[in-house]
Formats: C-alpha cells, sequence, structure tokens
C-alpha cells in the first residue's frame, strides 16, 4: 500500500515515451500502453489481499491511511506547505477497480476502432495521459494534488474530445467542454482555498478532522463545501453545467466510454464522497448536492427520450445517473452512490462500446439511418440489451442492485416526493433505453446503404464487450453481504463504503426491489409500445405535443441562453472594456496628454518670433518686473 | 554563495555589454561570425545564469555574491561610500537572473534569422541585455538607475527601425511612457539618498537605514507610478499592446518576458524593502490595482483579434496578478508574485516567439483570419496550446503554481478580491481556448497553404523555454527556497 504511487507512475511515464517516440515506435507504441493497461489491473488486484487484512484488522478501516511522499511547496520552515501524499481507504479501492479494468477494455477495443486513424500514437499518448491522471486524483491525500490531476483530466479529455480537430464540431465541443468545467473549476479552487484557509492545511483528511471537531465556524464551511461541489457540478455534468458531456461525444467513441462514462465524470461523485464526512456536517450543502442532483436526473431523462444520435443518447444517460449518485450522496447514502457508480461504469462503457461497434460497422449513428442491425451484428446487440436491462434496472443485471439502493436511501432519508419523482425519473430511463435498443436493432432498416455496409465487429471489440456485458450482470452481487464475506470482506458493499451512513444497506429492501423492478418493466413496456415496428405511437406523440418536444430537442434552450450570454453580456461587456480602453485610457489619456503638450509647445512657439524688438520688448519688461519686485522688498 | 561568485554577477553584466561594444568591431558582412559570437555568448549567459540561481543557498545571510568598488566618495554630499560599483543578489534576484538566462537564448537564437542589419540589432539587443542583468544584481542606485535607463534606450531604436504595424507611433509612445515613468524614479532614488543621509547610494545601506514613516507614505507611491509603467500596470499599461504589436520578435521576448519585470522588480527592491511602512501603507492600493489590472486585461483580451494585441492585454492581466500579489504583503501572496514574474516571463516569450515565427511568413496576426492550422503547422501549434495551457494556469506547468500562491495569499486577507481573481483565470481560459478553437483547429484555410514550419531555431528555443516551465511547474522546490527566505526578511512581512 505505500508504493501505490506507482500506480500513476507506469501511465505517466508510458505517456511521456509515446508522446515523444511513438511515432517511431513499431505499431506506434499501442502495445507499451495496452501492457501498461495489463499491468494497472494486475497490480490493483494484487492490492486487494493487502486491503482485505489492512480492513479486517482496523488498520486503517474506515479512515485510511495517508503515506506522505514529500513537500512540493514549503514557506518560512512548514509554515506554507504543500505535501503530496497518497491515500487508499474503500473508496479508493471502488475507483481503482473501475478506472483500471474499463481502461484496458477502452485500450483493447480502440486497437480496432482507432486502426488507421491519423495522430494514432497521441490518441494513444493521450489515453495514458489520461489514466495517469485519473489514478494520481482516487490516490490524492492532499487537495492542491488533486487538484492537479482534477485539471489534468480535463486537459486530457480536451484533447480527446477534440481528436477529431479538423471537424468545426469537434474543435467547438472541446471548447466548450474546457471552459464549462473550468468555470467549475473556479469553484473548485475558492473551495480548497477557503478550507485552507480555515484549517491552515491541504490535507484532506487533516480537514475532515477539523470540520468534524467543530474547528471551522458552520455557516463558513457551508459556503466552502458549496464552493467545492461547483467543481463536482462543472466536472460531473450537473445542472447548469451539464452542456458540455452531449457535446463532447464528437470525441472517438472508446473516450466517451472511457471518460465521458466511466471515469472522468465520476470525478465529482468521488469528490463529494470523499468529503462526505464534511457534508454530513453541512446539511443545507448536502440538500444543495440532492436537489442539483435530482433535477439534473429528471432534466436529462426527459431529454435523453428525444435524442436521435445514439450517442447523444446515452451522454443524457450519463448525466442522468450522475444526477442519481449525487441524490444519494445528498441522502448521506455514499455507499449507494459509490455502489451505483461502480455498476454504472461498466454497463455505461458497455453501452458506449456497443454504439462504438455499430458506429464502426455502419457509418452511422443517428437512428434514424439505424435500425434492424439485430440480425446482422447478434453479438453486439446481445451484449448491447444487456448493457440496457442493467441501465433500466431489471432484476439481477448490474443497475437495478445499485439504483435500488438510491432509491430506498431516498425513500428514507428524503420528502416522499423526492422518491416518487426519481422513480419516474427510473421509468423514463427503461423508456429511452429501450427506444434506444428498438430502434437501433429492431425493426426494419432505415437506411438501407448503411444497413448494408454493417457487418459485426471484429473480435478485439467484441472481446471487450463480452467482458463487460459479464460484469455488467454480475458486478451487482457485490451488495450482498454472503458474497462479500465469500471475497473475504467483512460484508457486501455497502458495509465497506461509508460506515458513517444512515441508512446501512446489507440486503436489499425486497418491497422496494419489486416496485422498482414493476417500474422498470412498465418503462419496457412503454417503449416497446411506443417504438416498436414502425413507432406509430410515437410519432402521434410527437404530433400530439410539437411544443414539448421542441423544448426537449432543444435542451431546455439552454445551450441557447449560455450562448446568448456569451455573446451579448460577456462580449458585449468586453466590447465596452476595449472601448473604455482604445479610447479613453489610450487616446484620451496617453495621446491626448501628448497632443495637450504638443498644441501648448504649437502655440508657444509663437513667442520666438525672431525679431529683435519683441525681444528687447520682453527683455525690457522683465527687467522693469525684477527691479519692483526688488526694491519692493 | 561566496564574495567570489560575484565575480560571475559581474560577468552577467559584462558579457551582453562587452558583446554589444565587439560587435561594432565585426563587419556587417561576417554573419557567421555574428552568429557565433552571439550563441556562444548567450549559451555563457544561461550557464552563468543558472550558476547563479544554483548557487545561491540561504544561509542567514540575504545578499550574496557582493563585492564593491568604489568610485566616487567624499565629494559634496557623498561620504565614504559614495558611489559603488556593488553587485549581489538575494533569492528574488537570484530567480529573476536565472528568468533572464532562459529568455536571452532562445531570443538570440531567433535574431538569426533576420537579414536587415542583425549586427546592429544584436548591438542594441544586448545593451538591453546588460541593462535587464545590470538591474537584477546591482547594489548600488547609482548604477541601479544607469543599467536601468540602458535598458530602456535602445527599444526606442529597435522597436522605431525593426518593427511592424505602426512602429513609429508604438516606439514613441512606449519610450515617452517609460521615460515618464523614469523621472518618478529617480525623484525616488535622490529622495532617498538625501531623506537617509548616509552620503551613500549603497542599497544595503540605505535599506537597513531608519527612514521616516511619513517620507516613505510619500515616495512609495511614486515609485509605485514610475515601476509600475514598466510593469504594466493599470492604468499605466497602454504602451505594452501597442509597443508590442510594433515591437520585432525577440525584442518583444525580451521585453515582455524580462524588462517588465524589471518593473516589479523595482516595486519590490526600492518600494517594499526599502520602504517596508509606506509599502504597507500602500499594499490595499495595490491589491485593487492589481486585481482590476487583472480583470481589466482578461475583459479586453476577450475582444483582441490581433495575436500580439492579445498578448498585450494579456500581459497586463498577468503582470496584475503580480502587483496583487505584492499588494497582499504576506510571504504566499509574494511568493507567488516572484514565481509568477518568471512564469509570466517565460510563456510569454514563448508566446512572442510562435507569433513572430508565424507572423515573418504570413505577414498576418489577425486570428480570424486563421483555422486549422494545426494542419499546417503541428509543431507550432503544439507549443501555442502549450503556452496557451501554461497561460491559463493548468497545474504542472510554471503559471498554476504562481497563480496558486497569489490566490491563496490574497484569500488570506481579502476573500471577494481572491474569488474575482481566481474569476479571472476562468476569463483567461476562455479567450486563449477561443483562439485556439478558431486558428488551429477546424477545416485549414487554404489561403495559409504556403506557409511553412517554424525554424530549426526557434523550435530549439521554444523548446528551451517549454523545458524552463516545465520544471517550474512541476518542481517550484528551488525557485520557493530561494524566494521565501528573502521575502520573510522583510519588515512587517506577514508570514
Amino acid at each position: 500500500m505505500d508504493q501505490v504511487w506507482i500506480l500513476p507512475a507506469i501511465p505517466a511515464v508510458i505517456f511521456i515515451i509515446c508522446a515523444l517516440f511513438g511515432r517511431l515506435l513499431p505499431r506506434q507504441g499501442d502495445f507499451l500502453v495496452i501492457l501498461g493497461g495489463l499491468v494497472l489491473v494486475g497490480l490493483v488486484f494484487s492490492m486487494f489481499p493487502g486491503f482485505q487484512h489492512a480492513y479486517r484488522d482496523g488498520l486503517f478501516a474506515p479512515d485510511g491511511s495517508n503515506v506522505f511522499a514529500f513537500d512540493w511547496v514549503n514557506i518560512g520552515q512548514g509554515f506554507f506547505t504543500i505535501q503530496f501524499s497518497t491515500y487508499v481507504d474503500a473508496i479508493t479501492m471502488v475507483m481503482l477497480p473501475v478506472v483500471t479494468i474499463v481502461a484496458l477494455m477502452v485500450m483493447i477495443y480502440s486497437v480496432s476502432y482507432m486502426h488507421g486513424e491519423p495522430r494514432y500514437f497521441w490518441y494513444y499518448a493521450v489515453l495514458s495521459l489520461f489514466i495517469a491522471a485519473m489514478l494520481t486524483l482516487v490516490l490524492s491525500g492532499n487537495l492542491i494534488q488533486l487538484y492537479l490531476a482534477w485539471e489534468g483530466v480535463g486537459l486530457a479529455s480536451f484533447l480527446l474530445i477534440g481528436f477529431y480537430w479538423e471537424r468545426q464540431s469537434a474543435a467547438e465541443a472541446a471548447k466548450k467542454a474546457f471552459i464549462t468545467t473550468r468555470i467549475g473549476d473556479v469553484g473548485l479552487l475558492i473551495g480548497i482555498i477557503l478550507l485552507w484557509r480555515a484549517t491552515g492545511t491541504f490535507d484532506i483528511q487533516s480537514i475532515i478532522a477539523a470540520a468534524k471537531s467543530g474547528a471551522i465556524d458552520h455557516n463558513y464551511l457551508t459556503v466552502a463545501m458549496l464552493f467545492l461541489f461547483g467543481g463536482a457540478i462543472g466536472k460531473s455534468a450537473q445542472f447548469p453545467l451539464h452542456v458540455w458531456l452531449p457535446d463532447a461525444m464528437e470525441g472517438p467513441t472508446p473516450v466517451s466510454a472511457l471518460i465521458h462514462a466511466a471515469t472522468m465524470v465520476v470525478a465529482g461523485v468521488y469528490l463529494v464522497a470523499r468529503f462526505s464526512p464534511v457534508y454530513a456536517e453541512v446539511l443545507i450543502a448536502r440538500d444543495f448536492i440532492f436537489y442539483t442532483g435530482l433535477l439534473t436526473a429528471v432534466m436529462a431523462g426527459t431529454m435523453g427520450l428525444v435524442a436521435n444520435d445514439i450517442k447523444r443518447v446515452l451522454a443524457y444517460s450519463t448525466v442522468s445517473q450522475l444526477g442519481f449518485m449525487f441524490v444519494a450522496l445528498g441522502t448521506g447514502a455514499v455507499g449507494a452512490a459509490m455502489f451505483h457508480l461502480f455498476t454504472h461504469a461498466f454497463f455505461k462503457a458497455l453501452l458506449f462500446l456497443g454504439s462504438g461497434s455499430v458506429i464502426h460497422a455502419t457509418h452511422a449513428q443517428e437512428v434514424e439511418q439505424l435500425g434492424g442491425l439485430r440480425k446482422k451484428m447478434p453479438w453486439t446487440t446481445a451484449t448491447f440489451i444487456i448493457g440496457s436491462l442493467a441501465l433500466a434496472g431489471i432484476p439481477v443485471f448490474a443497475g437495478f442492485w445499485s439504483k435500488d439502493e438510491i432509491l430506498a436511501a431516498t425513500l428514507h432519508d428524503a420528502p416522499m416526493w423526492t422518491y416518487v419523482t426519481l422513480a419516474g425519473t427510473a421509468l423514463l430511463t427503461a423508456i429511452y433505453s429501450t427506444r434506444l435498443v428498438l430502434l437501433t436493432f429492431f425493426g426494419e432498416p432505415k437506411d438501407p446503404h448503411a444497413f448494408d455496409h454493417a457487418h459485426e465487429s471484429p473480435w478485439i471489440i467484441l472481446g471487450p464487450l463480452v467482458l463487460l456485458a459479464t460484469l455488467a450482470t454480475v458486478a451487482g452481487f457485490f451488495a450482498l453481504d454472503q458474497v462479500g464475506q465469500a471475497l473475504g470482506f467483512v460484508g457486501g458493499i455497502g458495509q465497506l463504503v461509508y460506515l458513517h451512513e444512515p441508512h446501512h444497506f446489507t440486503q436489499p429492501d425486497w418491497l422496494l426491489a419489486s416496485i422498482a423492478t414493476l417500474t422498470a418493466l412498465a418503462g419496457i413496456g412503454i417503449g416497446v409500445a411506443f417504438w416498436h415496428g414502425d413507432a406509430r405511437r410515437a410519432v402521434a406523440a410527437r404530433a400530439w405535443a410539437p411544443d414539448l418536444h421542441a423544448l426537449l430537442v432543444n435542451r431546455y434552450y439552454m445551450d441557447k441562453m449560455y450562448q446568448g450570454i456569451i455573446d451579448h453580456a460577456i462580449l458585449g461587456l468586453a466590447g465596452l472594456v476595449a472601448w473604455f480602453d482604445k479610447r479613453i485610457v489610450n487616446e484620451t489619456g496617453v495621446d491626448g496628454g501628448a497632443q495637450t503638450i504638443g498644441y501648448f509647445g504649437y502655440r508657444l512657439k509663437f513667442l520666438q518670433t525672431g525679431r529683435i524688438p519683441n525681444y528687447a520688448l520682453g527683455m525690457a519688461v522683465g527687467m522693469v518686473a525684477i527691479a519692483i519686485v526688488a526694491f519692493s522688498s | 554563495m561566496t564574495a567570489a561568485d560575484g565575480y560571475v554577477l559581474i560577468a552577467l553584466c559584462l558579457i551582453p555589454l562587452g558583446v554589444s561594444m565587439l560587435l561594432f568591431l565585426v563587419p556587417t558582412s561576417q554573419r557567421s561570425s555574428i552568429i557565433a559570437l552571439t550563441g556562444v555568448s548567450s549559451l555563457a549567459m544561461l550557464a552563468l545564469s543558472l550558476y547563479t540561481f544554483f548557487k545561491y543557498t540561504f544561509d542567514g545571510e540575504q545578499f550574496q555574491g557582493v563585492l564593491a568598488w568604489t568610485w566616487m566618495q567624499n565629494v559634496g554630499l557623498l561620504g565614504e561610500k559614495g558611489i559603488q560599483f556593488k553587485v549581489g543578489v538575494d533569492g528574488i534576484g537570484a530567480s529573476l537572473v536565472l528568468l533572464t538566462g532562459v529568455v536571452v537564448v532562445p531570443a538570440t537564437w531567433v535574431t538569426w534569422k533576420i537579414q536587415d542589419r542583425m549586427k546592429d540589432y544584436f548591438i542594441l539587443l544586448y545593451l538591453v541585455t546588460a541593462g535587464v542583468y545590470g538591474a537584477f544584481v546591482i547594489l548600488d542606485l547609482f548604477f541601479w538607475f544607469l543599467f536601468y535607463e540602458m535598458a530602456l534606450m535602445p527599444m526606442y531604436l529597435l522597436i522605431g527601425v525593426w518593427g511592424s504595424t505602426r512602429k513609429e507611433y508604438g516606439a514613441m509612445k512606449l519610450m515617452m511612457m517609460l521615460l515618464a515613468g523614469s523621472i518618478f524614479i529617480f525623484t525616488v532614488i535622490f529622495a532617498l539618498f538625501t531623506h537617509v543621509g548616509a552620503g551613500t547610494f549603497d542599497m544595503v545601506t540605505l535599506l537597513n537605514a531608519p527612514k521616516g514613516v511619513g517620507f516613505q507614505k510619500i515616495m512609495f507611491p511614486l515609485l509605485v507610478i514610475g515601476c509600475g509603467t514598466l510593469g504594466a500596470m493599470f492604468p499605466f499599461h497602454s504602451w505594452s499592446p501597442d509597443g508590442h504589436a510594433a515591437a520585432p520578435t525577440s525584442v518583444s521576448m525580451l521585453h515582455a518576458g524580462v524588462l517588465m519585470k524589471v518593473g516589479a522588480f523595482g516595486v519590490v527592491r526600492l518600494g517594499f524593502q526599502m520602504m517596508p511602512e509606506g509599502g504597507a501603507y500602500w499594499a490595499p492600493a495595490l491589491v485593487v490595482l492589481g486585481a482590476g489590472a487583472g480583470l481589466y486585461g482578461a475583459i479586453s483580451a476577450l475582444r483582441q483579434t490581433d495575436m500580439k494585441l492579445l498578448m498585450g492585454f494579456s500581459s497586463v492581466s498577468h503582470m496584475g496578478y503580480v502587483f496583487l500579489g505584492l499588494g497582499t504583503f504576506n510571504s504566499i501572496g509574494w511568493s507567488g508574485a516572484v514565481l509568477q514574474m518568471t512564469a509570466h516571463g517565460w510563456m510569454t516569450a514563448l508566446f512572442f516567439l510562435l507569433i513572430g515565427g508565424m507572423y515573418d511568413q504570413a505577414h498576418n496576426r489577425d486570428i480570424p483570419n486563421f483555422s486549422g492550422m494545426a494542419k499546417q503547422m503541428p509543431i507550432w501549434s503544439i507549443f501555442f496550446i502549450f503556452a496557451s495551457m501554461a497561460s491559463l494556469g493548468l497545474p504542472g506547468l510554471s503559471g498554476f503554481i504562481a497563480e496558486l500562491h497569489i490566490f491563496i495569499g490574497t484569500f488570506r486577507s481579502y476573500p471577494i478580491v481572491g474569488g474575482l481573481a481566481v474569476l479571472t483565470a476562468a476569463i483567461t481560459t476562455t479567450y486563449l481556448i477561443r483562439i485556439l478553437a478558431q486558428a488551429f483547429f477546424g477545416e485549414m484555410n487554404p489561403r495559409w497553404a504556403h506557409l511553412k514550419e517554424i525554424t530549426w531555431m526557434e523550435r530549439a528555443g521554444a523548446v528551451v523555454l517549454a523545458i524552463a516551465m516545465l520544471a517550474l511547474g512541476l518542481w517550484p522546490s528551488p525557485w520557493i527556497e530561494r524566494i521565501a527566505p528573502s521575502i520573510i526578511n522583510i519588515p512587517g512581512m506577514t508570514l
């Protein structure tokens, strides 16, 4: 455990090698990256026995252990220090397999998917950079280190969204993603500094200890924690900064699976989970998280209903599911949130990679051009359906277990109407995932050209799909105590992650589970009723409420509103300031000053007439004046 | 650092000065000799700068490598020490010496492609370099002012003769504003001399001598106006965008990279170190001015389309951070301010190097005219993106570590201003990413199909700067170790 710094170090070194010499390496260095991924997965699994022992013996349960690495900054012999350190606890141990396994799947998958792309080496290099930053993020014991990694994953995301930068839309999407998340990061940095101001340290565990002991003024802490959550809003695409994630689908599909579904976007969830003991102290901030998550979940779910781009549907779904996780965090159910993060990573990565398989085969990604693919792509269809069932929350599949925990937590610790709303969102989830499956794989082919082109993907693509499908099926079982005990832990994942949980899930609540299952089945039924076959009812529904449809298609007009704010308010203000600088400061102040002096020079020069009598007169007047002054005193 | 290392400091002033004089003897036609001479001497300066920086370790003695020769004594008001040629650095000076060394090398390399009177150009450029080094290492106010002016004067010719875009206007404006600032500095120097009344221009004596608080309160703002003009402090900044737009590449690099820091360094050395009580009194004003300039420059930059004008406003914004950091008057904010001088110096030098490398071919700097340049000039684009990332404060690059300290220092005393400063960083992101998306990504504009990748010397120069930026960003300890003790030594400084 003391040597976990090796985890981020491996991909970091590979990044440097691939970025500098990738072009010269055989196969442009992809094997190096994959090898690194394999080593990482191996190392993470080799950590588990040690973790089990440490956990059972109470060595660091539940608060983990901080391994000091080095002083990054030290002013005044320890007065102001930034210490780099690593920290491993149960939350980290949930994140590590998610990051490494999905990363490895994506790397293998990309060998075929990205084959023949220009800048192939660069793709793999940035992938390594991303993994290095992501692992640093989840292992950070220090907030500045976390911020460093936080921006690092943002950079990798920016570079990968803009991977096809020749496309104007990709360039715009990369720009939007970077600026939007950066606005959230303003909040994060302010939050970090505010916490430092109150405690004098950046060390996460020390800050948590100080906050729990009540050493920080309550209102101050609330404000600081709200700012900190700002970072999570940006990175995890929550309302009102969710606008970047759907556009981020401009990146290569494997990247969407890794960064924009499984890992980077859950960094915000991780951050809030990491600080959950502090959020438990400031309930206003926690409620704020709760309602932000709820609003986002509902909004994104409705937008997912009408989107036509297969990847965009999944993107809205991701936003919505992230909302679910924040709802759980908002009720204090950290274990449920981390569990959902865990299962969601697998089935959403599966769905994205499945959609990538479809796009790879048909070169189309609008559902209007797809359909009937189940005959040509049986493996992709089967795995995609498994992913959709997991997403919809059908029993046995992973999503059922974790979503159920979140619903249970909401019912226990939040107003009734929020439970109903969330259950409604779960219904929406089932509807849009059914719709996606039906429109893509069933029915008649809508674009014969794309359909003719279609073929099942090679095994290097299907392999990761099958593996992820397996995980999407079994990952939910970790909720059961028996499974956890069989693996050598004290219990299921709910026992493990967060001991201060108000509603401590050990066994699923079967009544709630039945309701959730019925909801999901109802959703699937509605989906089938509307979109089966020629989707007659769906067309009728659209004609019935065109305004509502337009509202959803236009994403509640939020993107347009932001664009308007930028174009008119911000650039208008900038124009005003630039005008002020040009006209007032520069031309009036500086040039004007120079011209005034020039003007006086011009006027005064007429005194120099060059005529002797004028000078003589002046001299005479002057002498008389001096004489008067001299004699009068 | 021992006293003998003072010879290194002297060498730093004399090498560029000597090369400048030596070049008079070299015939203009012998370009290769000029290139060899300047190449060797610039590397020597870099080596000596690195030596100075790493050799300086704080051991209780703030000024190290101190050597002095008396030039004039016991005449008129001058006493025993009178006017000395005295050198020595503290941690702040040492870090700025390194800044200069790293900028001079690429500035020299990119100048080699100038065809028109390259020799004369180098004579003037190295005079500027000598002046800058002098301003960082000299410990006597008389000679300090001499070298300070030596750094300014050649700018007029460099911009006026070799510049572009309204060069006469830019050169004249820059010169007039900076010289107007010099008048204030000159006044303060003589006021200090007479007020202390020790009959010496020796900085260390003046630094330690007791000075009246009222005197300091009057003199400090005068000095800030004088040095702040060179540091592009709002509202005395307007020479900066125009001057940079007009200046040739290496002059922009040296000017924005190093010379502007002489202004900020003047506020540190002559201002806070000499007049700490006056500094403490006026520090809140610096906070307001600095944060205001940061925001003002960033918002103005949003609407600029000329790359160099944009960098000019960006510099105003980033130098605003420096003054903000100084205004906090605590060790963290100050460390940030001094780091920011270095960080901004390297980053902005890299920007100007790249813009110059493109402008020399395209004769156009208007951002909306470009698109998809990453296709035509990939290496150029990569370096540009790198510089942008440093500028917008991406962690791991030089800008972040400096800005972080400034933000934290500001938050200690002025949380609201600190919040505004962090917001400024987001605006910086916006204007930089907007250029990237516009000029570098998207479809290639066929109009620029004839452009070639930047030259090998430009690439090498960019690599030097990039390595320095990475070093500072990833491992800031060597800088902090040297800067912090000198900062904590200032009387009244909050830890």
